[in-house]
């Protein structure tokens, strides 16, 4: 609850009319091989930006090992039939191109950008990797040891244990709890399941290509047909994954991280995916709680009462299941309290309609920032790549707008009580034991953990 | 080759605000900024950290927009707005719907003019900064490596040489006379740009500048420390002990070259030879031929938005069965074959390739995924401050496009050696590789 009572401001001026948001129009195309493209054109800087998606990733592979079709697209740009790393990095910059290739839980992607005079050649090389990646042997060895210092290191941030411990709370035994391999997991990668997961997973029929930037679309699309039409290859079988627990009651779990001089408090339950009926009013909601600056998290436990710099809350959004959380980094002496705070302010908006005026407010700045997204080619991109991955209809971004502001209190009070759900959040803590042991044991029962991701027995106090 | 040509206009009014315009229609989206000559370079001595917790101060109430409505008011206009202070300025920016632009210009207007905080915002700010503090640097593996690690090492001016996010006791010393103070002498429209990028149309921005700032009264010009460096003339190291993290790392910075002069332009590409991502040499070498290090990588830190002594800084984690030494002498291997061989021809024309190409993107470029125009306000700012020419935008590529073979060697010859250089240490408790620097 704020302690300062609020002040208003004094003439201030009136927005003036709205200028109409127009998203340029895509071009679609499908190529004889299944390969899905859509391109936009945009002009302001003489570039593009592209990312050539595949819709699969870890959590597909993840009966093999945690991670691997990241570690595969780590590997792939190492190498192909025509080229080597080295030849690889050097055409790049001679090109004026950035690239990157990277695997999440449900797509893998090749992204790039460059000086729209040199598009085909990175094109091709784009091509080269989707399709001829040779996976070094010397290459894999090397990622590998890397890798290994990498899941060592990632140990020591409070963000990652966090993340870690909420997902495998939430997720059990369903793909999306695993987030990062043990060492144990990278020291076992072997070459052969790289190579299996890029032919599985690199296929056109399982393939996006999205364009956004300084080019003539028709030209474009001759262009990508030359490059991309020779290529063959079939979707992956879908595979069912087991149903994520419930968890029921709050319960906390504390990650004890020695020597820390702050908490980082992470706390979530299960919500709903992109492509569900509610997602645009819970990203309201959620954007009026703790989603922007001017949220009710922020205001209460950062610019009243000072518990914190980056409080924030999210709806993250796998493509089988989402969830919703609250994080904050706070002082270890206020744990109790903030978390106190957290669940006032979530428990208020599933007791009490939210008043028009912040109604207003919140559906001003979600149409708003919405539109930040048209100024560069990587808004576009991202805008346009989350309509097509999730399978969102086509009039999506035209009609958002309208839909967030018809949006009523009454249905954000149906929202929160539906998805904020307070009574059965899981609460992750990661700090000093000793700190904030007493504090966290009032929101449920505690079980502890070390950085390291094993049990510590009660009784058994290390550092 | 294309060459991007940004339209700018620019004017002064008569309290000395310079306005600039760049209009862009292409959506209908404004950022709007402010950019105060002032950083924490030349904060006062004994309120080390104070340019940063009075940046937070600025978002804290002004005569006619009180407590929680600055952010309120550009939020629910559709938009976002942030501030950030750097060695030499101290931004404040927002990108909002075209719509909203003159309540923004009334917004900044209101808090150079009247800037209204009491001893309840400072007390929260004092803690909200404390955490900011820990969560970036107290309680992060590598926190504040190097940026924090590395000034006091390398630079022997107070002014250079603090620390920048503040002595907790110097953040406690803080008192409201000091903010007020601060206030009146640095955030007078004298000593500032304002900045209108993208759906505006010039003349009206002019005019709503003019509206809006205009009866805000100059001050006088602000005194600055002198962040001149006495001459260096050995090589320079520290150690720093890692609480968290797991491997060894190091930082060694160069001294840059002054600003705006040939050999500044030759040291940029050839800081892309050397830090330039994968094809980079440092990580070439270090991370993909010899293994030693996992990261390898740095470079020149916002190479336009300097106004005094700067380095180009390579950041190095190497694994534990390397020693300091070797990790060192591998590095200095590297500098030693440009030094004595230069690069070919053919690397220098990729390497200005991607540098009109990273220029582009800059210009463009958003800020964490939001923020259209972050790097053309950052640029324009900078070079309006510093070099008194927004326009150099457009004609600053020239001298990075015209650098020759020889003069890569040369700089490398001239300011890659030890006597120009600052070595940090940030050596893990825990690791086996406990090295002496």
């Amino acid at each position: 609850m704020a302690t300062r009572a609020a002040e208003v401001s004094f003439g201030v001026p009136a927005l003036t009319p709205e200028r109409a948001v127009s998203w340029p129009k895509r071009t679609r195309a499908q190529l004889a091989n299944g390969l899905q493209v859509v391109l936009a054109e945009t002009h302001a800087i003489p570039k593009f930006h592209g990312e050539l998606f595949f819709r699969a990733g870890n959590a597909l592979v993840v009966d093999r090992a945690p991670t691997l079709a990241e570690m595969t697209a780590t590997v792939v740009r190492t190498g192909t039939a025509k080229r080597a790393s080295r030849q690889i990095e050097e055409d790049l910059r001679r090109l004026g191109a950035d690239l990157g290739a990277t695997a999440g839980q449900d797509t893998s992607a090749i992204s790039f950008a460059g000086l729209s005079e040199c598009s085909e050649p990175i094109l091709q090389l784009v091509n080269e990797l989707a399709r001829e990646a040779s996976f070094p042997e010397a290459e894999f060895e090397r990622e590998r040891r890397q890798k290994l210092e990498e899941v060592k290191l990632e140990r020591t941030s409070p963000d990652f244990l966090a993340g870690e411990r909420l997902r495998k709370v939430l997720f059990g035994a369903h793909p999306y709890a695993a987030i990062s391999p043990s060492e144990a997991q990278v020291a076992a990668y072997r070459r052969e399941d790289l190579q299996g997961v890029y032919r599985e997973i690199y296929t056109p029929e399982n393939a996006l290509l999205m364009l956004v930037g300084d080019f003539e679309p028709q030209v474009m699309l001759k262009t990508i047909e030359k490059v991309f039409a020779d290529w063959e290859g079939k979707k992956p079988a879908a595979k069912e994954a087991p149903v994520p627990p419930k968890p029921q009651g709050r319960r906390v779990y504390l990650v004890h991280n020695p020597g820390s001089v702050q908490t980082q408090i992470l706390a979530g339950c299960h919500a709903i995916t992109r492509k569900h009926p509610d997602w645009l009013r819970l990203g309201l909601t959620n954007s009026l709680y703790g989603g922007a600056f001017n949220s009710r998290l922020v205001m209460n436990i950062r610019e009243d009462k000072g518990y914190t710099y980056s409080p924030r809350s999210s709806v993250h959004t796998l493509r089988l299941h989402g969830y919703f959380s609250v994080s904050a980094a706070v002082r270890n002496d206020v744990v109790a309290a903030s978390l106190t705070e957290i669940f006032y302010e979530i428990d208020k908006l599933r007791a009490v309609p939210v008043p028009e005026t912040e109604l207003a407010d919140a559906q001003n700045y979600l149409t708003g920032v919405f539109s930040m997204g048209l100024a560069t080619q990587e808004g576009l991109l991202s805008q346009f790549s989350t309509v097509e991955l999730n399978e969102l209809p086509s009039d999506y971004l035209e009609t958002y707008r309208e839909k967030v502001r018809s949006f009523t209190p009454t249905d954000l009070l149906a929202a929160a009580r539906k998805y904020f759900d307070s009574a059965n959040m899981q609460i992750v803590v990661v700090g000093d034991r000793a700190q904030i042991e007493e504090q966290a044991k009032l929101f449920g029962e505690i079980e502890i953990f070390d950085n390291q991701g094993n049990h510590i027995q009660e009784g058994f106090c290390p550092g | 080759m294309t060459r991007l040509q940004i339209p700018i206009q620019d004017s002064t009014l008569q309290n000395g605000l310079r306005v600039v315009i760049a209009p862009d229609a292409t959506a209908p989206v404004v950022t709007v900024g402010v950019y105060y000559k002032i950083g924490f370079r030349l904060e006062p001595q004994g309120r080390s950290g104070f340019a940063h917790l009075f940046e937070h101060m600025m978002f804290q109430g002004s005569e006619n927009a009180p407590k929680m409505q600055h952010i309120k008011l550009i939020n629910s206009s559709g938009g976002v707005l942030n501030g950030s202070t750097m060695y030499d300025v101290t931004n404040y920016y927002e990108a909002v719907p075209s719509n909203a632009l003159e309540r923004v210009l009334w917004l900044e207007a209101d808090r150079m003019r009247a800037l209204k905080v009491d001893d309840e915002n400072l007390r929260n700010q004092r803690d909200v900064v404390k955490e900011e503090v820990r969560v970036n640097v107290l309680n992060q593996p590598y926190g504040g490596f190097p940026w924090l690690d590395m000034p006091p090492v390398a630079f022997r001016n107070w002014a250079n040489a603090h620390n920048f996010y503040g002595d907790f006791a110097d953040l406690d010393a803080a008192s409201l006379a000091d903010v007020q103070k601060f206030f009146r002498t640095y955030y007078v429209p004298n000593n500032a740009v304002l900045l209108m990028l993208g759906d505006v149309k010039p003349e009206e921005g002019f005019a709503l500048a003019e509206k809006y700032f205009a009866p805000i009264p100059a001050g006088a010009t602000p005194p600055f420390a002198d962040p001149a460096e006495p001459p260096q003339r050995e090589e320079r190291r520290g150690q720093v002990e890692e609480k968290f993290g797991t491997l060894p790392a190091m930082a060694i910075g160069y001294v840059m070259p002054p600003r705006r002069t040939t050999d500044w332009c030759a040291m940029a590409l050839l800081d892309q030879a050397l830090h330039g991502g994968r094809a980079g040499r440092i990580h070439r070498e270090l991370v993909l031929e010899k293994q030693i290090a996992v990261e390898a990588d740095g470079g020149i830190d916002d190479i336009f938005g300097y106004n005094g002594p700067s380095q180009m800084t390579t950041k190095i984690l190497h694994k534990p069965e390397y020693s300091a030494e070797a990790t060192l002498a591998a590095f200095d291997e590297v500098l030693r074959e440009v030094r004595e061989k230069g690069i070919s021809e053919d690397e220098l024309q990729q390497l200005k390739v991607k540098w009109r190409s990273d220029y582009y993107s800059t210009l463009e470029g958003g800020r964490g995924g939001y923020m259209p125009r972050y790097g053309l306000m950052h640029l324009l700012a900078c070079f309006t401050l510093f070099d008194k020419e927004p326009q150099l935008v457009n004609t600053i590529l020239d001298g990075f496009l015209a650098v020759k073979r020889e003069e890569i060697q040369n700089v490398a010859q001239k300011y890659l050696l030890p006597e120009n250089r600052a070595i940090v240490l940030r050596t893990p408790v825990t690791s086996d590789a406990k090295e002496a620097a």
